[in-house]
């Protein structure tokens, strides 16, 4: 049965082992994506390069079909997957912060890696500035605490929340990211030719 | 050292015995690392190679003496009695390892002058004019050029080997009981030797000589991993939970990520390409191959002394 | 003697590629940890031991950074997402190297100065550190893997992102473009 971690396939050692090769594929891939390069990140903002919105959604399809299949045919028990308690007000929140540094910066944490990894600085000193900024969330935690902890609804799904099966949801997303894609692919067209540098 | 007892009442024995530090891994690695580069450095003078002026051959001996000398200091710090190191040089028991590498280490000095003296560095050159004689002495003579060459891969095997020799001696250590030791440290030496020679070369056609050595060097002791890690676990139960500790126990994700992934299929990936000039060729890949031989060196000393014969028994 | 040879920094991918490529990967993740990836775990984990190493009275007292250090049995960079991100690091290096894309450049709009994009590269990781720690999580462990287990806070976290980057990507446009 899948996960094979929670039915003790191997160890917690050994999983550190797998960690780092699953992580040569994530960066990998995110590299190859181009996300190890800002200009391209923050093109997704001004509309005018749409790869992050299609690498990501096309990645939450693919991982969610997958995940929804396995389980379909039982070789996987869907209750093991982790999935994080939902925080509804201090998410939401956290998002936005997140969303302005990400326009400001130019990368995410994950994508900062890759790009310090091909040697861009801007890169190298964003890991530097989240370094600072856990410290700096760290510091004020006890201030925060109780905001930190607030609205906290479980471990919440979407099929949960919209009263739909699981299935029914997995196909309703696949529609938004094909029509996503759509738009992602006329929005391109439409920005390219606006001059931005004038506005 | 601290003297093992019969009746084990020494805290540093028991439940685990690290009574080395970081001295003893950092001078194996030094060792196998001068090693290699005796070997290639005598290979290149065999092979006529020193006939290039820029030749790495002579460049390798002063670093090679630095390092070495690095490595002895170390070695020297890990003793409990310093005063009583010349002890080792009134005698020689063929027995014993111990003595084997005092006396090797004595030997390995004078080969690896003698290369130097075949064209000193020029801060070397410049205080002792008198030298610029003896290189003319040397290379008046190419038979003894070639017997220097002969020495330094003859001494740089035995250095090299003498270091996995030393650890595979020790009974009490099942982890270290394998006679694939020696190979390993070996053939680790020669590719963190290779790594950095084709780093510091000048010589272009050398540098890709020596990358492609390198990925053979590697590739080789991929398999020697692989068969050191077969040998013990097709051994008795004690030798078994000694290799599960590499494979899957404590020393799982150093081993696997630190010294088998970075340390050898990930620099070899990068090297394959670059000898086929598919990619440029990157300094990262030969670091990541001296990273990894270093931490090789730490894991098979601190595994080693963790591993025992009572830990079969409880877990 | 070999010529020297240039290399030409190879395009990037299809993006639908990279994407199911990206979801595999994830999927392996799911299928075999029954978890999915991350990033800024490993970086809360550095700051949280580099903290208890200059100070460990004040980190021991911190309900956050006693979170990252764990019940001290184990070395507290023991830990997967240390080992994953160590991977991210090491799997862009190769992607970058056979695409000739490794360059010690700094990426900018045509408009400011090195120096002004890493003024604004400090400021933009340090607020995006913040509020991934106050989110528990970042595009990729909230965003990217909450979004495949449907997870509602990951979805809700997705569009807040998006919603944050476009409400200020007006007013900074002069970095970008």
């Amino acid at each position: 049965m899948m996960p094979y971690y929670k039915f003790d396939y191997f160890g917690f050692d050994f999983s550190l082992v797998i960690a780092f090769v699953i992580g040569i594929g994530f960066g990998f891939a995110l590299e190859r994506g181009g996300f190890g390069n800002a200009r391209i990140l923050a093109a997704q903002f001004y509309f005018t390069n749409m790869r992050v919105l299609k690498v990501m959604f096309s990645a939450i399809v693919t991982a969610m079909i997958g995940l929804f299949y396995f389980a379909w045919i039982g070789w996987l028990d869907l209750s093991l997957i982790y999935i994080g308690d939902t925080y509804l007000v201090p998410q939401i929140v956290g998002g936005f912060i997140l969303g302005v540094g990400f326009t400001i910066g130019g990368y995410c944490p994950g994508t900062s890696f890759v790009s310090a990894s091909t040697g861009r600085k801007d890169g190298i000193v964003f890991i530097l500035g989240i370094l600072f900024g856990i410290f700096v969330f760290g510091e004020i935690f006890p201030l925060i605490e109780d905001f930190y902890y607030s609205t906290n609804l479980g471990r919440a799904t979407l099929p949960d929340a919209l009263g739909l099966p699981y299935g029914m949801v997995v196909f309703l997303v696949v529609l938004m990211a094909i029509g996503a894609f759509a738009l992602a692919g006329w929005g391109e067209k439409v920005m390219s030719k606006k001059n931005w540098s004038r506005c | 050292m601290q003297e093992l007892t019969t009746t084990r009442h020494n805290l540093h024995i028991d439940p685990t015995m690290t009574v080395w530090g970081w001295e003893i891994p950092v001078y194996l690695f030094l060792g196998g690392l001068v090693a290699g580069m005796m070997i290639i450095s005598g290979y290149f003078i065999f092979s006529q190679r020193y006939k290039k002026t820029n030749c790495v051959t002579y460049v390798l001996p002063i670093i090679s003496i630095v390092l070495l000398s690095i490595g002895m200091f170390s070695l020297f710090l890990d003793l409990e009695h310093k005063l009583y190191v010349w002890r080792l040089y009134t005698t020689f028991r063929i027995t014993s390892p111990m003595s084997w590498g005092a006396w090797i280490l004595i030997l390995v000095y004078p080969v690896i002058v003698a290369n130097l003296l075949m064209d000193p560095p020029k801060f070397i050159a410049n205080k002792f004019p008198q030298l610029q004689k003896v290189k003319d002495y040397i290379h008046q003579r190419p038979m003894l050029i070639k017997n220097i060459g002969v020495g330094n891969m003859l001494l740089g095997g035995m250095l090299g080997v003498y270091t996995g020799v030393l650890l595979s001696t020790m009974g009490s250590r099942p982890l270290w009981n394998s006679s694939m030791l020696w190979v390993l440290f070996l053939v680790s030496g020669l590719s963190t030797a290779a790594a950095f020679v084709h780093m510091i070369a000048a010589n272009v056609e050398e540098r890709e000589l020596l990358a492609k050595a390198d990925n053979g060097f590697l590739t080789i002791e991929l398999f020697v991993l692989a068969l050191l890690i077969i040998g013990l676990s097709t051994s008795s139960a004690v030798h078994i939970s000694a290799a599960k500790l590499l494979v899957s126990g404590i020393f799982a994700p150093a081993f696997w990520v630190f010294v088998v992934g970075l340390g050898v299929v990930i620099p070899l990936i990068i090297q394959l390409n670059a000898v086929n000039h598919k990619i440029k060729h990157t300094p990262i890949a030969p670091i990541l191959v001296i990273i990894g031989g270093l931490i090789l060196r730490f894991i098979i000393v601190q595994a080693g002394q963790y591993s025992h014969y009572l830990n079969a028994h409880f877990k | 003697m070999s010529t020297q040879k240039t290399y030409e920094p190879k395009p990037y991918s299809n993006p639908y590629l990279v994407g199911v490529g990206l979801g595999l990967v994830l999927l392996a993740a799911f299928l075999i940890m029954g978890r999915g990836l991350g990033a800024s775990g490993a970086a809360s984990t550095l700051v949280a031991v580099g903290i208890e190493k200059v100070a460990p009275e004040h980190a021991a007292n911190n309900n956050f950074y006693k979170e990252y250090l764990g019940d001290g049995t184990t070395n507290p960079l023991k830990d997967w997402l240390v080992f994953e991100v160590l991977g991210v690091i090491v799997g862009g290096f190769l992607s970058g190297t056979f695409a000739h894309r490794i360059n010690f450049t700094t990426e900018k709009g045509p408009n400011v100065t090195n120096k002004q994009r890493l003024i604004y590269a400090f400021i933009g990781g340090t607020i995006m550190g913040i509020g991934a720690k106050l989110a528990r999580g970042c595009t990729s462990g909230l965003a990217l893997t909450g979004g495949a287990v449907l997870s509602l806070g990951g979805w809700l976290f997705m569009l807040a992102v998006f919603a944050g980057a476009y409400a200020v990507a007006y007013f900074i446009r002069r970095q970008w473009l």
